[in-house]
Formats: structure tokens, sequence, C-alpha cells
């Protein structure tokens, strides 16, 4: 098993099923790293527990296994008992490139705790599904993150409290990939702020009833190729 | 006609230039085109290279498209658009989600296809 070639070893492990890999990262140490970087690549926290159990088991190593996470959700949190728990998770994940937030509170402190490190350099992806916060902090979430490339808001759950922080117009940044904001109530406040701070944006794909999306369109008139309306 | 919140208002007719604009998908869920789309769609003043039309219905078999209405709307506009595309080919318009074996209603768009566009299926089961 050692005399094989460690491109071959990485392509048998590259074909194996996701419930595999647990067991071929114990074949032998040749096996171990492909293994866990590709059972690590995806995690999900589906409860405040798990996430504190994983910065006690895992603490920041940006050499380590945890540099193997690529894309972590957050899902099914809806409030925080340690409000400082969910940045100090995402402190760690160094590699970090695309951020999911299901169904979960974000504090009010986590745009900050985003913003003191290098984490936020690393996200191009922000998908923010169900999560309940203020419209404040998903803006400053949003600003947080200065290479973003692709943003999906669905159904957000927005607080009216907390002001707007402002951002200056020096902040702005090339067109965005795309802009996917979905919902009922809540996306017209947010798409109005994204708006008001001159995100432009590639692909837009929009449920047309809430106030702001005209705002977008008309802001990315120049850039935008793809245009999906939806809901109409 | 009563616009939420003064949405399709804000959009002056034919004020909106969207010279990068390629595709353009709307998803009709059950309904005809409301009037805030139609609204929003006066508002585009040109949009040269836009070459594909995605209308996505759930239920195609009960759209009753007329000579007026909010369809006849719709092929007025998207005359307008046609005479402004400059992309080889012309603009086409893609039905998608169309029951298998169901043919197109003559007169659909007509406007729209006696000006040379091209309407297309993706016939499903």
């Amino acid at each position: 098993m050692n005399s094989l070639p460690q491109e071959l070893i990485d392509a048998v492990i590259d074909s194996l099923p996701r419930s595999s890999l647990l067991s071929s990262s114990l074949v032998a140490k040749q096996w171990q790293r492909r293994s866990q970087q590709r059972a690590l690549k995806k995690i999900r926290f589906p409860s405040e527990a798990q996430v504190d159990r994983w910065c006690t088991d895992f603490p920041q190593d940006p050499e380590g296994i945890v540099s193997y996470v690529h894309v972590a959700e957050f899902a099914g949190i809806d409030s925080w008992y340690d409000s400082t728990i969910f940045g100090r998770a995402l402190k760690g994940l160094s590699s970090l490139t695309e951020l999911r937030v299901s169904v979960t509170g974000i504090p009010d402190e986590l745009p900050t705790q985003i913003s003191r490190g290098e984490l936020g350099k690393g996200i191009t992806i922000l998908r923010l599904q169900y999560t309940s916060c203020t419209l404040a902090t998903t803006m400053s979430v949003i600003h947080s993150l200065p290479n973003l490339k692709v943003l999906s808001i669905v159904d957000p759950r927005v607080g009216s409290e907390g002001p707007l922080r402002s951002h200056p117009v020096t902040s702005r940044r090339a067109p965005l990939d795309s802009l996917e904001l979905w919902g009922d109530v809540d996306v017209g406040g947010i798409g109005k702020a994204l708006a008001e701070s001159g995100f432009t944006f590639r692909r837009l794909s929009l449920e047309v009833d809430p106030s702001g999306v005209e705002q977008l369109v008309m802001l990315s008139s120049e850039t935008v190729a793809k245009l999906a309306l939806y809901g109409v | 006609m009563d616009f939420p919140d003064g949405f399709a208002r804000k959009i002056p007719h034919h004020t909106l230039s969207l010279p990068a604009l390629t595709a353009l998908d709307i998803n009709l869920q059950a309904g005809d085109p409301s009037p805030n789309l139609i609204t929003i769609l006066s508002s585009i003043s040109s949009a040269p290279a836009l070459d594909s039309i995605t209308f996505e219905h759930i239920m195609w078999s009960i759209v009753h498209p007329s000579f007026q209405g909010p369809w006849a709307d719709m092929d007025r506009w998207l005359v307008r658009v046609a005479q402004q595309a400059r992309v080889q080919g012309g603009l086409s318009v893609m039905l998608r989600l169309w029951p298998k074996g169901m043919p197109v209603w003559e007169g659909f768009l007509r406007d729209f296809r006696r000006a040379g566009g091209q309407i297309k299926t993706d016939a499903h089961n």
C-alpha cells in the first residue's frame, strides 16, 4: 500500500463517498491528509453545543485540520447563550471561503469579530437564509467581507432596532458576481441598504415586490448581465 | 394602479439602459404578468445585448393570453426590445416548464413573432 504514488491515492480518495472518508483516513498515513481534507471541506454546526465543542477540540491552528474547512454552515441556532462563540469558531477557520447561516441568529458582535482578523478577506460567498438579526448587523456582516463575490439573502427576519452604521463611499467596491435577494417583508430594507451602500452586481435574482429592489437594478444597470425576476 | 410602497412608480418609463444585459428570466409563478412587472420592463429604454428571455410558469395550461391585457402589454414590450436587439440571430423567448405535446397558442406574442422573434419551449412531462 505504501508503494502507491500519492497522486493515485488521492485520486482514489476523491472518488470515495463522503461516508467512507473516516475509514479511508485510517488506512495508512498517506491516506490521512487527503481524507481529512475532503471530509472537512464542508462542515455544518447544528447547535451551539457543537460549535462550542469544535472551538474546544480544534483550537486555532492555521496549518492544522481546521484549515481544511472551506465551507461552514451554522444552522438552526435561533439564539446564542454565549454570543461570542460564533465569532470564535469563525476566527479559527482560516481557509473559509463560504459562510452559510440558516435559521440562526447573528449576534451584533459578529461583524466586529470578523473585521478584526484576516478571516473576512477569504470569504467570497455569503448565504443568509431565515437569519434573525438587525438590519444594521446584516449590513455590517456584508461590509466586513471585502472580497465578497456572491451574496444570497433569503427570507431574513430583520429587526428594526439599531441604527445603520454608515460606510464611507470609499468602501465601495467592484461589482459583485451575483445577488440573490428573496423574501417577503424584510428584504426591501436590505435591498435599499445595499443600493445606498453602492453595491453593484453582474447577476441579480430578485423578488420584485419589496421596495429598494428598483434601486439595485438602477445602480447595477451598467454591470448586470443576467436579471431574474421572481414572484411577479 | 396600486404599487406597493410606491415601488414601480419610482422608475420612470424608458429611462433604464442595461447595456450588459444578455439574459432575462421571469418567473410568473401561477399568474399572468403583473402591472408591476410590466412597469419594470417598460422602464428599460435599451438592452441591446439581450438575446434571451425566459418565462417560467408552473401551469402554462391555465394561461389565457389575449390581444388585450398583460400578455398584449408584454408583446408590445418584446417587439420594442426585439427591434433594438443587436445580437446575431435576434431575440428569443423560451417558455420554461411547457407541457409536453401542448402546442404554443397561435396568436401568442403575435407581434413579437411578426417582428422576427422566436419562441421556444422546453417541453417536459
